[in-house]
């Protein structure tokens, strides 16, 4: 549905995106996640066609658009503060697009009610001034403009960053249930990571204008790719050597010692984990509790490491800090980098990886 | 905020303190004596000239053929400068803020520079320049000896010379709201198909609507009010109301029909304010977005019109920086060069300035200005450094009502002040201990100061709310007493503000014509007069050579006031500030709409160009 070809961006001197390939299939909510200044938004406006590249090939639907102004592209966009005309009503707003193109006002009418009734905007809202609707209507207007024109692909460049912690979970559903209900390849930009897993059928991570890593939220949480996206989705403790050896000579893994190693903190435990065959247990030390209500962080140090872990506040006694404990690690959950590359080691043949 | 919820705040508490009392009497006197009373006379002169109510000044003017041309006239220019101050406005406001074209930064110095000069320099520069004795026609009529040498009067002259000076409002308050259109809303009509003409008709012009409204009142006010283009250009057949008010003032039996124009000319202007302020409570323009990405500049695709576009655009720079450019080269030149427009490099000298600055004569209209308008931005700032804090932290209805009347300057034109203020200290008043302050030094003096109030007032509240209250706080819990924390906490922050704010007011003072006209003392005439006389022709060549020279020194003292205020920290502060054009004179009514910030702001201009 989308393809970028060796896509070349700079601004000036400064090349914002190198070398870039993204390959969007149809109906899917793909999503440009990265911290910010990593290139996420000018991938988008790349695609938007408000960026002009100095290198590469931009295709939606089979067609070459590389060259095409936005409009010309079906590309709908909502923008991150939805960038709504504040001089017009909700319906003007979303009948913009249909009066440019010189729509009979009665199909426009037809079209704005039409559109509006699916994202679920009563016929009193559409007369509304914008500024009169709260974040999330000021979110389904947007949307509702956009898709008035009956786009190919939908771009969305974090259209949550604006809004409280609370109305953005909720709207986050809202918008996932309208992309599904229209079926429409979306590209959703954002840096929160917790958004892309919830809501994505692919993640490509950003990092510094390259692409790390395109997967589903799965693989790009357990199977990190590279240590850089191993450590910006999720949270996870740094191993140290000490601790790989006595992880290997416990349970005969064979984990390399030298490659940069991480765990992630729901993967360490306390106790004994009923089902986890491979476990073994690591002695330690509670550095510290902080305790959340429902679950209590700690910090266990075992073999020079720092392990983080959550432990579960079920109403079960558990350590304090100074205590002895043992942590039980399964060595298959250990993410192993090559300390130059930054690559993931191959899990299923650690020791032959690493030369 | 400090103090608006705490107990201190109330109007009971505020009588408590013997030094609030003090300066709230000297307050009353001044309000009453200065602002109120003054302009309750004007109407007593006009409806009640003998203690009971006679309609005999109407009549008069009614009857008198000039006064009624002359109301036509002012309504006809205000009408013909609101349209084509907008159109030459909102055209440099585009060209040098929203298209990309080439030079704009050039262009930009052109179009700004009626904000180092205007009002009567300005009028009398064009005069010199295209007047019937002027430079430029003088040089045409060698050219077309048949031509008409008055060709630039008239109606026709004083709307091209007003339309020129006041686009200082748009360059200041449209191209501000333009800073404020989010971008991604031009960039999300481009995505909808939108062309560029659709883009800037629909989306970019509807979301300056409200600036544009209040920068056409102000072009309306403008013409309404206009004293010096029409006097120095209008000729015998284009006289306006100021003008007229002027000269029925001058003769004693006409008083109540001069009082009459005044009050005619207050009540328009009021009308018009009030009207402004309904339009800017109403409607949401501005974007409804927190993040909002800044504008870059349009690129013209249209060949045929990107070329239209920069030709007008030179064509406008070219008249705006000729008359500048003429100004400053023909102050060099002898009285020769100056009479018939031909100049060669050996008749520039520095004679001119040598005269000016060290000839009794030519010096003394300087000194004057200067003199007077020092001492008005000072006891202004100085006088309401206090009542701006006491207005700032007591909010109650005694401090409402105080402020009020401190903006009465600011919705009545100058005329009917200065009117009210001759006729209500020709004879001895006890208000003043029983002085006649009519044909004195001291009267102008007051007329300055009280002209320059509402803005310095709004100025140093603004200052004062800026201060973190919690520094406040910090002092007073530590044991400092009130009048304490005022000197060493709150006046060494609000210092530099009120110096910047003094300077404005000094600025916009030095070339004052409007209220001298009335008001100066026959000896003792500031530059603005000594301007205006030339412009008559009554110091012949010399004169107008002077002029060139305290147009020339205007314009230094001008721009360096202003780069010493702006220019170093000028482009951030004007792009964050969101107040409207009614910051300049009008808007900010006092409970309507409240400046954020310490430094004044592009609002603050002294906008030079007030009244030509």
């Amino acid at each position: 549905m989308i393809r970028l070809d060796n896509i070349e961006v700079t601004f000036g001197d400064f090349v914002a995106i190198p070398n870039l390939d993204l390959h969007v299939k149809p109906g899917e909510f793909f999503t440009l996640l990265g911290p910010s200044g990593c290139g996420k938004t000018t991938a988008l406006r790349t695609l938007a066609g408000f960026i002009e590249p100095s290198a590469g090939t931009v295709h939606v639907d089979g067609k070459n658009v590389t060259r095409l102004p936005s409009d010309k592209r079906q590309v709908g966009m909502v923008f991150q503060n939805y960038a709504l005309f504040p001089s017009m009503s909700v319906w003007e707003n979303i009948a913009f697009g249909l009066r440019v193109r010189k729509e009979k006002t009665a199909e426009s009418d037809r079209l704005v009610r039409d559109i509006a009734r699916r994202v679920e905007l009563s016929d009193e809202q559409l007369h509304k001034n914008v500024a009169e609707l709260s974040g999330g209507q000021q979110q389904r207007v947007a949307v509702a403009r956009a898709l008035v024109l009956r786009p190919k692909i939908l771009l969305l460049d974090e259209p949550l960053s604006n809004l409280d912690a609370k109305l953005r979970h909720q709207l986050r559903q809202q918008l996932k249930d309208l992309q599904s209900e229209f079926g429409i390849t979306t590209v959703y930009v954002t840096h929160d990571q917790d958004e892309a897993l919830a809501m994505s059928d692919r993640v490509a991570v950003f990092n510094k204008g390259v692409v790390e890593q395109v997967g589903t939220p799965q693989s790009i949480y357990d199977d990190a790719a590279t240590e850089f996206v191993c450590n910006f989705i999720g949270d996870s403790s740094p191993l140290t050597p000490e601790f790989i050896a006595e992880l290997n000579r416990l349970s005969g893994a064979g984990l390399s010692p030298t490659a940069n190693s991480y765990l992630r903190v729901e993967k360490a435990s306390l106790t004994q984990p009923a089902t986890g065959g491979t476990a073994v247990g690591l002695s330690g030390k509670v550095v510290s509790r902080t305790y959340h209500g429902l679950h209590s962080r700690y910090i266990v140090r075992s073999h020079g490491a720092d392990l983080r872990l959550l432990v579960k506040e079920d109403g079960a006694a558990h350590p304090e800090a100074g205590a002895e404990a043992t942590v039980y690690v399964q060595p298959g959950h250990v993410l192993q980098y090559h300390p130059d590359t930054g690559r993931a080691l191959d899990r299923r043949e650690p020791a032959v990886t690493l030369p | 905020m400090s103090g608006s919820s705490r107990g201190g705040s109330s109007a009971k508490s505020m009588l408590r303190s013997p030094f609030i009392l003090i300066v709230g009497a000297v307050l009353t006197w001044f309000i009453a004596a200065f602002l109120v009373w003054p302009n309750v006379n004007v109407l007593i002169a006009t409806f009640f000239p003998d203690g009971n109510f006679s309609g005999r000044a109407a009549e008069k003017l009614f009857s008198s053929q000039r006064a009624m041309k002359s109301l036509g006239n002012s309504f006809m220019l205000a009408v013909a400068l609101s349209i084509t101050v907008n159109v030459v406005g909102i055209f440099i406001v585009l060209v040098t803020h929203y298209f990309r074209i080439r030079g704009s930064r050039i262009l930009f110095l052109g179009y700004a520079t009626t904000f180092i000069y205007g009002g009567i320099v300005l009028a009398a520069g064009y005069k010199f320049i295209y007047g019937d004795k002027g430079i430029i026609t003088s040089l045409l009529l060698q050219v077309f000896p048949g031509m008409d040498a008055a060709w630039f009067s008239g109606f026709f002259a004083v709307l091209v010379v007003m339309t020129f000076a006041t686009t200082t409002n748009h360059m200041l308050f449209v191209a501000n709201a333009l800073r404020g259109v989010d971008y991604q809303t031009i960039e999300a009509a481009k995505n909808l198909g939108a062309s560029s003409w659709t883009i800037l008709r629909r989306v970019v012009l509807p979301m300056l609507k409200p600036t544009l409204f209040a920068v056409t009142i102000l072009s309306f006010l403008t013409g309404l009010g206009a004293l010096s283009a029409p006097q120095v250009l209008g000729g015998r057949d284009f006289q306006t109301i100021t003008p007229m008010i002027l000269t029925f003032t001058n003769s004693p039996t006409s008083r109540d029909l001069a009082a009459l124009l005044a009050v005619i000319l207050g009540a328009a202007t009021i009308l018009m304010l009030a009207v402004m302020t309904r339009l800017e409570k109403g409607g949401t323009y501005f974007s409804v977005s927190k993040v909002s990405s800044a504008l870059r500049k349009q690129q013209i695709t249209n060949p045929v019109a990107n070329i239209a576009v920069h030709l007008t655009a030179y064509l406008l720079f070219a008249v705006y920086t000729l008359p500048v450019l003429l100004i400053v080269l023909y102050s060099f030149a002898d009285g020769a060069a100056i009479q018939t427009g031909q100049l060669s490099p050996g008749s520039l000298t520095l004679d001119n300035y040598v005269r000016v600055l060290t000839q009794e004569s030519g010096l003394r209209p300087f000194v004057v200005s200067v003199v007077y308008s020092a001492l008005a931005a000072v006891i202004a700032v100085g006088g309401l450094l206090f009542v701006a804090r006491l207005l700032q932290k007591y909010r109650n209805w005694v401090s409402s009502l105080f402020e009020y009347l401190l903006h009465i300057p600011w919705i009545l034109p100058s005329a009917l002040l200065a009117l009210g203020l001759i006729i209500s200290y020709d004879h001895p008043n006890p208000l003043v201990g029983g002085a006649v302050l009519t044909g004195t030094t001291v009267i102008l003096l007051i007329a300055f100061v009280t002209v320059k109030i509402p803005f310095t007032l709004r100025m140093l509240k603004a200052s004062f709310a800026s201060v973190n209250s919690s520094l406040e706080e910090a002092a007073a819990i530590m044991g400092a007493k009130t009048l304490y924390v005022f000197r060493r906490i709150l006046l060494p922050l609000v210092l530099p503000a009120a110096a910047a704010i003094a300077a404005l007011n000094f600025n916009s003072l030095l070339d004052d014509y409007d209220t001298a006209i009335f008001l100066a003392h026959p000896l003792v005439q500031p530059l603005g007069l000594v301007i205006k006389a030339n412009t008559d022709g009554a110091e012949g060549v010399e004169g107008v050579a002077n002029t060139f020279v305290y147009t020339v020194l205007l314009m230094v003292i001008t721009g360096l006031t202003m780069y010493l205020v702006y220019g170093r920290s000028g482009r951030r502060g004007a792009g964050k500030s969101g107040a409207g054009p009614s910051g300049r004179r009008r808007a900010g009514f006092p409970g309507t709409v409240t400046i954020a910030e310490a430094a004044p702001g592009p609002e603050a201009a002294p906008l030079p160009a007030g009244r030509p």
